[in-house]
């Protein structure tokens, strides 16, 4: 069964279970997967005017959670069709909505305990998520003790 | 000092090619300046001549005739000429009385004015119509007045050129001089350092700022490499001597005492059984030190051939199995990739075994057969491996020691263990242009993650 989903992200590794959970639960999807942040917009006009989602994602990403998605469409590659990275930039459930249905999500996963990571851009999409009429799954596991990269990996593939 | 020498002749004759441009042009503009201005002084002189001769009005004539004699320097050799112009025959008869080309008088009559110089004499000639009729009107003179002007710049040049090019090659050389005296100077340091005196550095003033501060730095970092590796040669001689003494000492103290008297049967066996257990010891230590000089260059080439990760880890699982039955190893397959071909990687069987047993059996004997997490995965470029302990841990300031050979962090004096193991698995993961990282605090066990590049 093809399916959709939406997974809020804040590009640390850690975050990555909600989806290997995902994908652990039901082995007969296939999956696409859509890993949303949410971003405040820069109020400056020339910011506005030079604005590049694959700029702004770029400078977010880090090659260490490249990495670990690719671990994950290496051990599901039957179940993990696609994995999208997207932005929101939305500020009311409205936009939200319209977002949910342009790019067709039909479920969403949540970390139960995890909380996701805050910078100065950062946008909290978890509640837009629960007010959106679509199916909210928690999702939950043993979280890391240490806070390093290498930690979150060795949770993440164990 | 020979490019000291180049430099200074490369500066001087720079600026001695600027010092003689400079001379030339003055002079040669200079008289061009005066030749100009002397044909205007004969112009005047000849328009005033023609006013004050061929004026119809006598008062104004002597008017212009008292002008030229009061106010006109009389020139060296100065003389007015007149010539009635009627026709053509007129002008060669002209020309031919004053000695000159007849060309001259044809640009008068043309062109109104012209000049010509012959020999020191100058001429400059004006074509008057006035009521007494067409007139050429030429002043001659000698140019005297401009030609000592010229003469005293040409003196002036004489002697100021060679001063001056003295001058310029001495301020190269002190040029040249200052700009190498910084680099003697570091060379002078840099000979006073020797392996004695290691920690020596270069001396920096806050005023060498520039390229020279570069340079000082530049060679005061690799002063710090080149003393860091001595210090590592040194201490692995020290280690290395101890670590094969200790048993030694053990084997000859061992036949001494045996030696002091005569023994029973039994007592000898005790004591061969003794002197065996530490010559093995002994003999481990060397084949592993072996080892470890023979994967630390790549001079000899490995034969590689492909390999799965999976099955390299179940093999090193059956190895440790053999050599510590109480291991709690526990290999996590949760994450291996659905292809089995994504997990293959380059490499010698029996090096990359060495390596991983080293890493897995380490983990086991510092956690003292706790529960070891040994996981596997791929990502795109890479196979990762992540063995993770709950052991006694590395102090975090020991972290960057850890691949020094013979080092043993500070908290394992409870444990057996020589020291090589680590920087023997780091050599072998080199060799196959892998990665190893190895993360850990205190009492709270220690990470490892080895990543080799896939093969595809």
């Amino acid at each position: 069964m093809k399916k959709t989903i939406l997974i809020p992200t804040d590009f640390c590794i850690e975050s990555l279970n909600v989806l290997k959970q995902a994908l652990l639960l039901d082995t007969n999807k296939e999956l696409t997967v859509v890993l949303l942040s949410g971003q405040l917009l820069s109020d400056s006009i020339v910011d506005l005017m030079f604005y590049s989602r694959r700029k702004i994602i770029n400078s977010l990403l880090k090659p260490s959670f490249n990495d670990a998605i690719s671990i994950l469409k290496n051990r599901f590659t039957t179940n993990l069709v696609d994995v999208r990275i997207e932005l929101f930039h939305g500020l009311n459930k409205n936009a939200f909505k319209n977002f949910i249905s342009a790019h067709k999500i039909e479920e969403c996963y949540v970390a139960k305990h995890y909380v996701l990571k805050k910078t100065g851009n950062t946008l909290d999409v978890i509640d837009y998520i629960r007010k959106c009429n679509l199916p909210v799954y928690e999702m939950d596991w043993l979280l890391t003790q240490g806070t390093s990269e290498f930690d979150q990996l060795e949770t993440l593939i164990s | 000092m020979k490019s000291q020498f180049k430099i200074a002749l490369i500066f001087f004759a720079g600026t001695l090619s600027i010092i003689l441009l400079l001379s030339i042009s003055v002079y040669y503009f200079s008289s061009r300046y005066s030749f100009t201005d002397f044909y205007k002084r004969l112009e005047v002189r000849a328009v005033l001549a023609a006013k004050s001769q061929l004026e119809s009005e006598e008062e104004k004539a002597s008017a212009f005739k008292e002008m030229r004699e009061k106010h006109l320097e009389k020139l060296t050799g100065e003389r007015d000429y007149f010539f009635k112009i009627n026709s053509k025959s007129n002008l060669i008869n002209s020309a031919k009385q004053l000695e000159v080309p007849v060309q001259f008088f044809e640009e008068i009559a043309n062109r109104g004015n012209a000049t010509l110089k012959k020999g020191d004499l100058f001429f400059s000639g004006i074509n008057y119509k006035g009521l007494k009729g067409n007139y050429i009107i030429i002043v001659s003179a000698t140019n005297d007045y401009d030609t000592q002007h010229l003469l005293h710049l040409r003196n002036i040049f004489i002697i100021a050129l060679p001063l001056t090019s003295l001058l310029a090659l001495a301020i190269s050389f002190l040029f040249s001089k200052r700009i190498f005296k910084l680099i003697k100077k570091i060379t002078d340091n840099v000979k006073e350092i020797s392996s004695e005196n290691m920690h020596l550095r270069l001396e920096k003033t806050p005023a060498d700022n520039d390229e020279m501060g570069e340079l000082i730095t530049t060679f005061n970092n690799m002063l710090d490499r080149l003393e860091t590796s001595f210090e590592t040669q040194n201490n692995f001689i020290s280690n290395a001597s101890h670590e094969l003494s200790t048993p030694l000492t053990a084997i000859i103290g061992e036949a001494e005492v045996t030696l002091s008297k005569d023994r029973t049967s039994k007592e000898y066996t005790e004591a061969l059984h003794i002197v065996l257990n530490e010559a093995e010891r002994l003999d481990k230590i060397t084949k592993s030190l072996l080892f470890l000089a023979q994967t630390g260059f790549d001079g000899k080439k490995q034969k590689m051939e492909l390999l799965r990760a999976d099955e390299l880890l179940w093999d090193t699982k059956k190895t440790i199995d053999k050599m510590n039955p109480a291991n709690q190893l526990q290999i996590d397959m949760n994450m291996v990739p659905e292809n089995p071909e994504k997990m293959s990687i380059n490499g010698n069987a029996q090096l990359l075994h060495l390596a991983l047993a080293n890493i897995l059996s380490n983990a086991c004997k510092y956690s003292s057969n706790k529960p070891v997490k040994v996981s596997l995965a791929t990502t795109d470029s890479d196979v990762v491996i992540i063995v993770k302990d709950s052991g006694i841990g590395i102090p975090e300031e020991e972290l960057k020691y850890i691949y020094d050979p013979f080092f043993r962090a500070s908290n394992t004096r409870n444990f057996e263990g020589y020291g090589i193991g680590l920087p023997l698995s780091r050599n072998i993961i080199r060799l196959h242009k892998g990665s190893l990282e190895v993360s850990s605090t205190v009492n709270n066990g220690v990470t490892v993650q080895v990543r080799f590049p896939r093969s595809n």
